[in-house]
């Protein structure tokens, strides 16, 4: 707002309101109305008058102060009237304008933004029904909707817009006004009660006020008219002077409590001291949370590298998700930071968002780091996960190309090798002897060509899975192996890893444990796959030998655990974690 | 004992040589397929009496199409075959209505007669 501006209001307000006083006091004598009572009006609006152009002054973005000084100029502008007809008729017409203004007010208070299309509805609608009623009132009767249409006023000036004086019209017009301004009412404060309950931190506290006040001048008119009511007359009595003054006081709990979304200074200073000693990022998510007021403030870390945002954990976020949520971007020297997710009502102190963050700076950046840190340890978990896959593709692979290729070879070799025999078997013996070693030495090749596949892919495992190729695996042992493995199928990376687990462990019990007995098991429970190989051998096995080593890298990559027990003497019992969500 | 055979295998190298094999041991050899579909396109069209069939076919897998062919009565027999080994396929070996397994390294004309003179 500018200062022209301010002034221009402040001097037309002024000029308003006393010219209004002067005209309750001295022209509208031929009213029948107490001019006390308007007087006490005029002020009300002289205060609505003063105190928004105060709140439009602090809050110039903001469009509460704005709405409160139109209630104020809408309210006294009723009474700059004379003999003449003219005011006098305008000054009807606009008698109940200040309805949708208010409403309006009450609405988009603190923000000054309506929060919802149906809000956004209800107060256009009510801009354009409330002069429509009017104006339609005044059509049918000399006073507009407040006076019957045949009452007799003999100095009163004339009402330009009358047409005709009808009863029936008014009636019907005014019934059906009241009945919408009602409803009008009664949806407001239903969504007015609902921007409370859903309000947090510095709109609550905006809110507060302005709900008591309203609901004092609520309670004390509300016995102005049940004492009416009775037949008592108010007129100059305490209860009404009680509900003048707490009408009165509406404006100024606007104020108040706009004023209120802003903080002490000390505030700041205490975050300062808070973060002196470099909290965790969610303590810094609290104290920054206490001091701006607002309990569900979030915190988002800008990562530069990757050009997005993550919270304290490294998982990536979108601070601008939440519609109903405003987004404060801080920086240190010229470079981005943090997003602050919080309540739009503290968008109305740009200079406390900037005092906090630059007393957090620091803190922001040391959280920042932390939270690019774990976000990097996510990655670097991911891709040491991708290596185990891809690692295993690759075996699935050669395992499939070893098959196709050079053992098909051998194997049509061999075929050949007993056709030259059979052929050759009723005489040279010396060239059959050659060809049963040769087909001896094919022999041998194609056994080692087949334990090498399967070392490098058990092709089993992917097509049956790892309860038959840990079964398989057990035939092939020298020593009896009793297996027992759940039955569902696994992530392909789990499920290889399991069986290398127990190839392995039980590759150690043919070769060092001298046992006549192992067992293979493997458990699923808490999203967790447990695989045990014990045998009754020697024990003494050690998880810094080679074979153990490796496979202790492939648990780990899957972020699982591999731990060996084995006393001497006392068997050995091989057991890996593998998380399986 | 069975006299006409078709094979079903997917390496035609591995075909030629069983093919003479097979011959030279006394069958007949009536036709070779490379795939499950052709497989059972050959048996409706040749009626061997005999099939050797791979597991690890390029479309479907050996031991399906073998349970597909003793669905009919008066089916060929079945003798599965495969550069695996029996236990890396489980128990499904064991389950399958096939007269029986050879290893492909172990492929011998005795050997066929062997599992052929064993079914009931």
């Amino acid at each position: 707002m500018s200062r022209r501006l301010l002034v221009t209001l402040t001097v037309s307000g002024a000029a308003v309101v006393v010219a209004a006083a002067a005209l309750v006091a001295f022209a509208h004598d031929f009213q029948p109305f107490g001019s006390a009572e308007k007087l006490a009006q005029v002020a009300t609006d002289a205060i609505w008058i003063a105190t928004g152009l105060i709140a439009w002054h602090r809050r110039p973005g903001n469009r509460v102060g704005p709405l409160m000084t139109a209630v104020g100029f809408v309210n006294v502008a009723q009474q700059l009237y004379w003999r003449a007809a003219l005011p006098f008729t305008i000054a009807e017409l606009i008698s109940f304008f200040s309805l949708p203004i208010g409403l309006h007010l009450f609405l988009a208070f603190p923000s000054g933004r309506l929060q919802s299309r149906f809000e956004r509805g209800l107060v256009a609608f009510m801009y354009v029904a409330v002069p429509l009623f009017s104006l339609a009132g005044q059509m049918a009767a000399p006073y507009g909707l407040a006076s019957d249409p045949h009452a007799s006023c003999p100095g009163c000036p004339r009402n330009l817009l009358l047409v005709q004086r009808n009863r029936e019209i008014w009636n019907t017009i005014g019934n059906l006004g009241a009945l919408v301004v009602i409803a009008a009412l009664v949806t407001a404060t239903v969504l007015l009660i609902g921007h409370v309950r859903r309000s947090s931190g510095a709109t609550r506290r905006a809110l507060t006020p302005v709900v008591l006040s309203a609901a004092a001048a609520a309670v004390l008119l509300g016995a102005v008219l049940v004492v009416s009511a009775f037949g008592v007359q108010t007129e100059g009595s305490l209860l009404l002077w009680l509900a003048d003054a707490a009408i009165a006081a509406i404006p100024v709990a606007f104020l108040v409590g706009l004023l209120r979304t802003r903080l002490h200074r000390s505030a700041v200073a205490d975050l300062v001291l808070e973060l002196g000693s470099l909290p965790s990022s969610a303590q810094l998510r609290g104290a920054l949370a206490h001091c701006l007021g607002d309990p569900t403030l979030e915190v988002a870390f800008w990562l530069p590298d990757h050009r997005r945002y993550v919270d304290p954990d490294g998982n990536a976020i979108d601070p601008d998700g939440d519609p109903e949520r405003a987004v404060t971007v801080l920086g240190r020297a010229g470079k981005r930071l943090a997003a602050l997710v919080h309540d739009p009502a503290l968008l109305d102190e740009p200079e406390l968002l900037d005092a906090v963050g630059a007393a957090a700076s620091l803190a922001l950046e040391n959280a920042r780091l932390q939270a690019e840190l774990r976000a990097q340890l996510a990655e670097l978990r991911a891709s040491r996960a991708r290596i185990v896959e891809a690692g295993d593709a690759e075996r699935r692979r050669l395992e499939r190309d070893l098959h196709d290729g050079a053992q098909q070879h051998l194997l049509g070799i061999r075929l050949a090798l007993q056709l030259v025999r059979a052929r050759l078997a009723d005489g040279g013996a010396s060239a059959d002897e050659l060809l049963a070693e040769a087909d001896a030495e094919v022999v041998d090749a194609l056994a080692e060509l087949r334990a090498l596949a399967r070392g490098i892919h058990p092709a089993i495992l992917n097509e049956e899975g790892l309860a038959p190729a840990l079964a398989a695996l057990a035939r092939r042992a020298p020593v009896p192996v009793d297996v027992a493995v759940c039955r569902e199928r696994l992530p392909a990376a789990v499920e290889t890893t399991a069986y290398f687990v127990s190839a392995e462990a039980l590759a150690n019990v043919a070769k060092h444990a001298h046992a006549s007995h192992a067992s293979i098991e493997v458990t699923q429970a808490n999203g967790c796959v447990a695989v045990e190989v014990a045998d009754d051998g020697v024990g003494g096995a050690d998880l810094a030998g080679a074979g153990l080593c490796g496979l202790r890298d492939r648990v780990e990559a899957l972020d699982g655990r591999l731990s060996v027990e084995s006393p001497v003497g006392g068997g050995t019992r091989v057991s890996a974690a593998i998380p399986c969500a | 004992m069975p006299k006409t055979v078709l094979i079903v295998d997917d390496h035609a190298g591995f075909r030629g040589f069983a093919r003479r094999l097979l011959e030279a041991g006394g069958y007949t050899v009536v036709g070779e397929a490379p795939d499950a579909a052709s497989a059972i396109a050959a048996v409706q069209a040749l009626q061997p009496e005999l099939v050797l069939l791979d597991v690890l076919l390029p479309d479907t897998d050996g031991i399906a199409v073998a349970e597909l062919l003793a669905e009919n009565d008066g089916g060929p027999e079945v003798v599965l075959t495969s550069s695996r080994e029996a236990v890396e396929f489980g128990t499904r070996l064991e389950r399958s209505r096939a007269s029986g397994f050879i290893r492909k390294d172990d492929l011998t004309t005795a050997a066929i007669q062997e599992v052929t003179a064993a079914r009931p």
